[in-house]
C-alpha cells in the first residue's frame, strides 16, 4: 500500500511537470494550428538560462525561471513574428519542416555553446522530502508541481478574461472574422508563441532543479509534449494540465506492477486507447473542428 | 479538417522525431585517403545525439593520441616516419549510422577504424569490419557479446562490461566493515548495463551476498523512481547501478527524495565523469564507482609516459582532469600505433596479426589481447567520491584513499 501511495504521489508530481512543459504546445497547436517541434529546445534552452542565473548571480531557480520565461518569450515573439509567420498559412508539413530545423539548430546550438555536458540547478532544498508516514514528498517537485498548476490556472484566467486572451482565442476560431474586428493577427500570433515558449523555458528551469538536462534531452521533451497535449486534448486550456497528470500517473503505476521498461510503450498504449475512444482528447473541445482557417 | 489535419500530424511528428538524430552525415573529411608520409585512421564518434558528452571525451583521447605521436615524427613503419592522420565522422550516437561510416571509410580505402563510443555502436560496426576486412580498435564497446561472435578483427582495450559491476561487488567484500549482506542491481534495458548486472550479481552470489531481484528501467531515463519504490521496502544494504550518467544520476537524487537509504551506492560509468559529482554535489560524496583507468594507473609507454603524465597531458590541452573515456580512447589508438610499428606495414592483415600478438606495457596497464580480441588482462579499478574527487580506493596496491564504509549517513 505504502509503494502505490508513493507511486502516486510520485507520479502526480512528475505529471504536474509534463503538464508545464505541455501546456504552450497545446496553446500554439489549438489557436495557430501549428505543432511545435522546437518546444523540447525551449524547454532545456530555459534550463539553462536558470543554471547560469543560478551559476554566476545566485539566483534562486524559483526566481531564476521568470529570467528564463522572459528570454524565451522574447525569443518566442521573435521567432513567429519573422520567421513562422511567413509560413504559416501553408501546409502543416511546412510548418512542421520549419520546427523541426530550428529544433535541430537550437540543439546544436546549445551543443556548441553549452557542450553536452550534464548539469542540474544545485539547490539545498530541491532533494530534501517531507515525510507523511512512510511516504515521501520531494520538496522540489512539490514546489514545482505548484507552481505548474498555478500557472496553467494564470494563462486560463488569462485567456477568458483579458482583452489580449479573448483576441487570442478569437483568432485562434477564425482568423478572418477576428480580423475584420480590428485583432492584429500577426501580433496576436507572436503573442502566443511568445507566452508558449516563455512556459517551457520555466519548465526547463523547474526539470533542471529536479533532475539533469543536456541539450539531447530536447527530443523526449518534444515527444512528451505531443503525447501530453493531445491525450489531454486541444481547445481546452486544462488538456495539457489533464494529459500531464493522467501520462505521469500511468508512468508511475506502469513502473511499480510492470517491468520498468515498459513505461514509455505504456505511455503511447494510453493515447492510442484515448484517442480510439475519444477523437478530441480527454478534455478537448469539439467545437475547434468547426474553426475556420482563412 | 481537423481530424485529418491531426491524424496527418501525428505520423509525421513521431516519423520526424525518430528521423531527429539521423540528420547529418557528419562533417566534412580533412584527407581523403591515405597520402604520403601519413597513415589514415577512420573514427566514427559520437559527436551529436544522446552519446555528445562521452563521444566528445573519446574525440579528445584520439586527438591527444596524434598529437602526442606526430610530435615524436608519427609511427615508425618499416623504418619510415609516418604521420597519423585521424579522420572524423559524426555517427550521431546511432548504431545504424555508426556501422555505415564503417563503410564509407571503407570505400575510401581506409581500413583503420578506431571505434565509436558505447557498446550498440562498437557492436554494430564490428560486424561490417569483419566483412570488409577492416581493423578495429575498440575504446568504448565492453558488452562481452561483441567478443561471442567469433570476429577476428576487433581488438578492445578496455576490460569487459562483465567486470564493470563485478570490480565495485568485489571491493565491497573486500574493504567494507561491517561487510553488507544483500545486495540490488538497477539496471538500464541496453545490452550492455544488461551484461554488467549479470556479471555483477554472479559475482555478488559467488561473494556470499544475498542477492534480491534486479529492476529495470529505459537507457537514458531521468526517472528511476519506480525501480527505487520498488527495492525500499526491501531494505538493501547495497544498491548498485549498471548505468551510464543520466540514470546514475537520477539515482542518487531519487533515492534521496524517496528516502531509500542503504549503506552505500556503487555504479558504474557514471561516479568517475566529472560531471556526476558537479551535478550532484554533496550528495555524490562516497558513491563507489568503477573505472577502466585512474592515473593511479601502473605502466609507462614511449608515447604517452605514465598514467600522471597522461594526466598533465589531458589537463594541458583540453583544460578538465581526464576521465576514464580519454584514456581508453588514447589507449586503443596506442594499440594501433604500436602494432603498425610492430608489423612494419599499414596492410589491414598485417596489423591485425600484429595487434593480436601485441603484449605492453602503458600509461593504461597492460594491452594483451585474447583470441577473442578483449583485453582481459587489464583489472579495473573501483574508485570512490570523497570530497568532490573521484579517489581509488580499490585494488589496495593502487588505493589513492581508503574506502568511506558506510557510505551513506543511514
Amino acid at each position: 500500500m505504502t509503494a502505490f501511495l508513493q507511486a502516486t504521489i510520485y507520479g502526480l508530481l512528475q505529471g504536474g511537470l509534463l503538464a508545464l512543459v505541455a501546456v504552450g504546445f497545446s496553446l500554439v497547436w489549438g489557436v495557430m494550428n501549428v505543432v511545435n517541434l522546437a518546444n523540447g529546445s525551449f524547454v532545456i534552452l530555459g534550463a539553462y538560462v536558470g543554471w547560469e542565473m543560478h551559476e554566476w548571480i545566485g539566483l534562486d531557480p524559483f526566481l531564476g525561471m521568470f529570467v528564463a520565461a522572459a528570454v524565451l518569450f522574447v525569443l518566442g515573439y521573435v521567432l513567429q513574428r519573422f520567421l513562422i509567420n511567413l509560413v504559416v498559412n501553408g501546409p502543416i508539413f511546412i510548418t512542421l519542416l520549419l520546427t523541426f530545423g530550428l529544433d535541430l539548430l537550437i540543439v546544436q546550438g546549445m551543443n556548441i555553446a553549452f557542450s553536452a555536458d550534464f548539469r542540474g540547478i544545485k539547490t539545498s532544498y530541491a532533494s530534501e522530502s517531507l515525510a507523511i508516514g512512510s511516504v515521501r514528498v520531494p520538496v522540489g517537485r512539490l514546489l514545482a508541481f505548484a507552481l505548474a498548476v498555478a500557472i496553467t490556472l494564470i494563462l486560463v484566467a488569462v485567456v477568458n478574461r483579458t482583452r489580449t486572451g479573448m483576441s487570442i482565442l478569437a483568432t485562434g476560431m477564425d482568423r478572418g472574422a477576428a480580423r475584420l474586428m480590428g485583432i492584429r493577427a500577426r501580433h496576436v500570433y507572436a503573442l502566443t508563441f511568445g507566452i508558449a515558449a516563455a512556459l517551457a523555458g520555466m519548465a526547463g528551469v523547474m526539470i533542471g532543479t529536479v533532475g539533469t538536462f543536456n541539450p539531447s534531452a530536447a527530443a523526449s521533451f518534444t515527444l512528451m509534449s505531443f503525447v501530453v497535449a493531445v491525450l489531454g486534448g486541444l481547445g481546452n486550456m486544462y488538456g495539457a494540465l489533464v494529459g500531464g497528470l493522467v501520462i505521469g500517473l500511468v508512468q508511475a503505476w506502469g513502473g511499480q506492477y510492470l517491468p520498468g521498461t515498459w513505461v514509455n510503450a505504456l505511455a503511447f498504449l494510453v493515447l492510442i486507447v484515448v484517442l480510439i475512444v475519444r477523437p478530441t482528447g480527454l478534455v478537448g473541445r469539439a467545437y475547434y473542428a468547426a474553426r475556420v482557417e482563412v | 479538417m481537423r481530424s485529418r489535419t491531426l491524424a496527418v500530424a501525428v505520423v509525421i511528428t513521431a516519423s520526424s522525431l525518430v528521423v531527429a538524430g539521423c540528420g547529418s552525415k557528419g562533417e566534412a573529411t580533412s584527407t581523403s585517403s591515405a597520402g604520403s608520409g601519413t597513415l589514415a585512421i577512420g573514427a566514427s564518434l559520437s559527436l551529436t545525439g544522446a552519446l555528445a558528452r562521452e563521444g566528445q571525451l573519446t574525440k579528445e583521447g584520439y586527438q591527444l593520441c596524434q598529437d602526442k605521436v606526430n610530435a615524436k615524427g608519427g609511427v615508425d613503419i618499416g623504418g619510415t616516419k609516418v604521420k597519423l592522420a585521424i579522420q572524423y565522422q559524426d555517427d550521431t550516437s546511432k548504431p545504424d549510422v555508426a556501422a555505415q561510416l564503417v563503410d564509407q571509410f571503407n570505400d575510401k580505402g581506409i581500413k583503420l577504424i578506431l571505434s565509436s563510443y558505447g557498446s550498440a555502436n562498437t557492436e554494430a560496426q564490428a560486424a561490417v569490419i569483419e566483412r570488409n576486412g577492416q581493423v578495429m580498435a575498440d575504446s568504448a564497446g565492453a558488452d562481452n557479446k561483441i567478443f561471442s561472435k567469433g570476429y577476428k578483427r576487433t581488438f578492445a582495450v578496455l576490460s569487459p562490461a562483465t567486470e564493470y559491476a563485478s570490480s565495485i561487488v568485489k571491493a565491497i567484500a573486500d574493504l567494507a566493515t561491517p561487510k553488507p549482506k544483500t545486495v540490488v542491481f538497477l539496471s538500464a534495458d541496453d545490452g550492455f548495463s544488461k551484461t554488467v548486472t549479470e556479471g555483477g550479481m554472479k559475482t555478488a552470489k559467488d561473494q556470499g551476498f544475498t542477492v534480491l531481484d534486479p529492476q529495470y528501467f529505459p537507457s537514458q531515463t531521468s526517472d528511476v523512481s519506480s525501480a527505487l519504490t520498488k527495492v525500499k521496502g526491501e531494505h538493501p544494504d547495497v544498491i548498485i547501478g549498471s548505468v551510464h550518467l543520466v540514470e546514475g544520476v537520477a539515482i542518487i537524487k531519487q533515492a534521496k527524495e524517496l528516502g531509500v537509504t542503504p549503506a552505500g551506492f556503487g555504479e558504474t560509468v557514471a561516479p568517475p565523469t566529472p560531471d556526476f559529482a558537479k551535478t550532484l554535489g554533496t550528495q555524490a560524496e562516497n558513491v563507489l564507482g568503477s573505472s577502466q583507468w585512474t592515473d593511479a594507473t601502473k605502466g609507462t609507454d614511449k608515447y604517452f609516459g605514465s598514467a600522471k603524465d597522461y594526466a598533465k597531458d589531458i589537463q594541458a590541452k583540453f583544460g578538465h582532469a581526464p576521465d576514464y573515456h580519454n584514456a581508453e580512447a588514447t589507449a586503443a589508438c596506442l594499440a594501433f600505433a604500436l602494432a603498425t610499428e610492430k608489423a612494419g606495414s599499414s596492410q589491414p592483415d598485417k596489423v591485425r596479426d600484429a595487434l593480436s600478438g601485441l603484449d605492453t606495457e602503458s600509461f593504461f596497464g597492460k594491452i594483451k589481447f585474447d583470441p577473442t580480441g578483449q583485453n582481459i588482462y587489464k583489472p579495473m579499478s573501483v574508485i570512490q567520491v570523497q570530497s568532490g574527487k573521484a579517489l581509488t580506493v580499490w585494488p589496495k596496491e593502487s588505493a589513492e584513499a581508503k574506502m568511506i564504509w558506510p557510505g551513506t549517513h543511514q
